[in-house]
C-alpha cells in the first residue's frame, strides 16, 4: 500500500531539492561580507517606525468564516460527485435538500450584506 | 504490521496533552480552543483506527461529521471570542466574570 | 522493523511533540504553527489507515481554514500576553499528575493485551483499483443521509451565527463619493449672512 505514495515521496524530494538548492548555492557562490550598515533595517530612509505586525480588519474574519462553511460544504460535494451514478435519483435529492438549507443560508448572508466589503 | 493498540495509545496520549493543555492554559481562550480541536482530532484518530482494523466505513462517516461540526464550533467560538474582546478588551477568563452566580 | 512501522513511529513522534508544544508554548502565533504542523501529522497516519479522503478533507479544511481562521483572530486580538501565562507553573503540577494519570489508565485499556496484533488483526490492503472515496460516498447519501442532512442544518446555523454575532451595523470606514462631489453647487456648501454693522468696543469703554 505504501508503495503507492512512491511518486509522491519522489515530489517531496524534488520539491524540497528546488526549494533548498538556490538558497545553498546563493550561499556557497555569492560574496557574503555583511557589515551592521548593510545589515539595518531599511525603510525608505528611516529606522522602522512600529512592529510590522499589525492587527488584522474585523471583516477579513467574517470572510473566513463564511470560507470555512463554503469549504465543508465543497468537502462533502467531492464523495457525492464520484458516486452519484450508484445512489441514483435517492442521492440527487439527498444533496438538493443540502444545498437547499445551505442556499437559505447564503441569501441571508447576501441580504445582511456579509459579502459586501463595504 | 502496526497493531491497533499503538494507534490507540497514541489517540489516547494526544487526548491527555490537550486535557493537560486546558488545565495549564487556564487564562487563554484561544489556547483552549486550540487544545478541544487537538481533542476532537484525538478522537477522530481512534475512529479512523478502528474503522480501518473492523473494515467499517462507518468511523470513516462519523470522522467526516465530527470534522464539520468541530469547523462549525471554530467558527461559532472564535465569533464570540472577538465579540468578547470588542467589548471587554480581553480575553482572560479571570476578566469574564460578569455572571456571578 | 518495516518501513510502515518506521513511518508511524515518526508520524506518532512528530504528533505528540507538536501537541506537546501547542499546549506549552508561549506565543499563540507559534501555537497555531505547531497545531497545524499536527493536523498535517494525523493527515500523513490518516493516509497510512487508508482514509485517504478524510487525510485531504483534514489539510483542506482544518490547515487551510480553520487554522487560518485561528490565526486571523490571533493577529486580529493584539494580545497582551504576560496575564495569560501567569498560573502556569502553579498549575502545572497538578495538569502533569491528572494528564499521566489519565494516560496510564487510557494505555492500561486500550493496551496490546486487548487491541494487540494477536487479538485484532492488520487487514490486507485494499487493491490498487480501491476507492476510499467512492466507499465513503455509498453510505454518506444513503444509509446515513438524515445525519447528512442535519449537518447541513449545522452548517446554517454556523453561518448565521458568525454573521449575527460578527457583522458590524453601518460603516466602518469614510470616503468621499466622486458622483455626489462633482455635482455640488455653491448653496449647498455656502450660506450667506446678512448682518448689521456692528462697531468694534474699545477696551476702555468696557471697563
Amino acid at each position: 500500500m505504501l508503495e503507492s505514495y512512491l511518486p509522491i515521496l519522489v515530489f517531496l524530494i524534488m520539491g524540497a531539492f528546488f526549494g533548498v538548492a538556490p538558497i545553498v548555492m546563493g550561499r556557497l557562490i555569492a560574496p557574503h561580507r555583511p557589515d551592521s550598515e548593510k545589515l539595518s533595517p531599511y525603510e525608505c530612509g528611516f529606522e522602522a517606525f512600529e512592529d510590522s505586525r499589525m492587527k488584522f480588519d474585523v471583516r477579513y474574519y467574517l470572510v473566513a468564516i463564511l470560507f470555512i462553511i463554503f469549504d465543508l460544504e465543497i468537502a462533502f460535494l467531492f464523495p457525492w460527485a464520484v458516486v452519484l451514478k450508484e445512489i441514483g435519483m435517492f442521492g440527487f435529492l439527498a444533496m438538493s435538500v443540502f444545498l437547499g438549507i445551505l442556499v437559505i443560508g447564503f441569501i441571508y448572508e447576501w441580504n445582511k450584506g456579509a459579502l459586501e466589503w463595504e | 504490521m502496526i497493531p491497533l493498540s499503538d494507534y490507540l495509545t497514541l489517540g489516547g496520549i494526544l487526548f491527555c496533552l490537550s486535557m493537560a493543555g486546558i488545565f495549564l492554559n487556564r487564562k487563554n481562550i484561544i489556547i483552549i480552543l486550540m487544545s478541544i480541536e487537538l481533542m476532537l482530532l484525538a478522537v477522530n484518530m481512534n475512529f479512523i483506527a478502528f474503522s480501518h482494523y473492523n473494515g467499517d466505513t462507518a468511523g470513516q462517516v462519523f470522522v467526516f461529521f465530527i470534522l464539520t461540526v468541530a469547523a462549525a464550533e471554530a467558527a461559532i467560538g472564535l465569533a464570540i471570542l472577538v465579540v468578547l474582546f470588542r467589548n471587554k478588551n480581553t480575553i482572560n477568563v479571570e476578566d469574564i466574570d460578569t455572571l456571578k452566580g | 522493523m518495516g518501513i510502515e512501522e518506521f513511518l508511524f513511529f515518526v508520524f506518532a513522534a512528530i504528533l505528540v511533540f507538536a501537541a506537546l508544544m501547542v499546549v506549552t508554548i508561549r506565543n499563540p502565533v507559534f501555537a497555531v504553527l505547531f497545531l497545524v504542523l499536527a493536523f498535517f501529522t494525523s493527515a500523513g497516519l490518516w493516509l497510512m489507515l487508508e482514509a485517504e479522503f478524510l487525510a485531504i478533507t483534514l489539510v483542506l479544511v482544518y490547515v487551510g481554514a480553520v487554522m487560518v481562521l485561528f490565526m486571523f483572530v490571533v493577529m486580529m486580538l493584539d494580545i497582551n500576553l504576560a496575564p495569560l501565562k501567569e498560573g502556569f507553573i502553579r498549575y502545572l503540577p497538578v495538569g502533569v499528575l491528572v494528564g499521566v494519570i489519565i494516560a496510564v489508565e487510557i494505555v492500561l485499556v486500550v493496551g496490546a493485551k486487548n487491541f494487540g496484533l494477536d487479538k485484532v488483526v492488520d487487514p490486507v490492503g485494499h487493491e490498487a483499483g480501491y476507492s476510499n472515496t467512492k466507499e465513503l460516498g455509498r453510505v454518506l447519501y444513503t444509509e446515513y443521509v438524515y445525519p447528512f442532512e442535519i449537518a447541513s442544518v449545522i452548517l446554517l446555523v454556523a453561518i448565521i451565527a458568525a454573521i449575527s454575532l460578527t457583522l458590524r451595523k453601518g460603516r466602518q470606514t469614510k470616503y468621499v463619493k466622486p458622483e455626489q462631489q462633482v455635482f455640488v453647487r455653491k448653496e449647498d456648501r455656502l450660506r450667506i449672512v446678512k448682518m448689521d454693522a456692528v462697531k468694534k468696543q474699545s477696551a476702555a469703554e468696557e471697563e
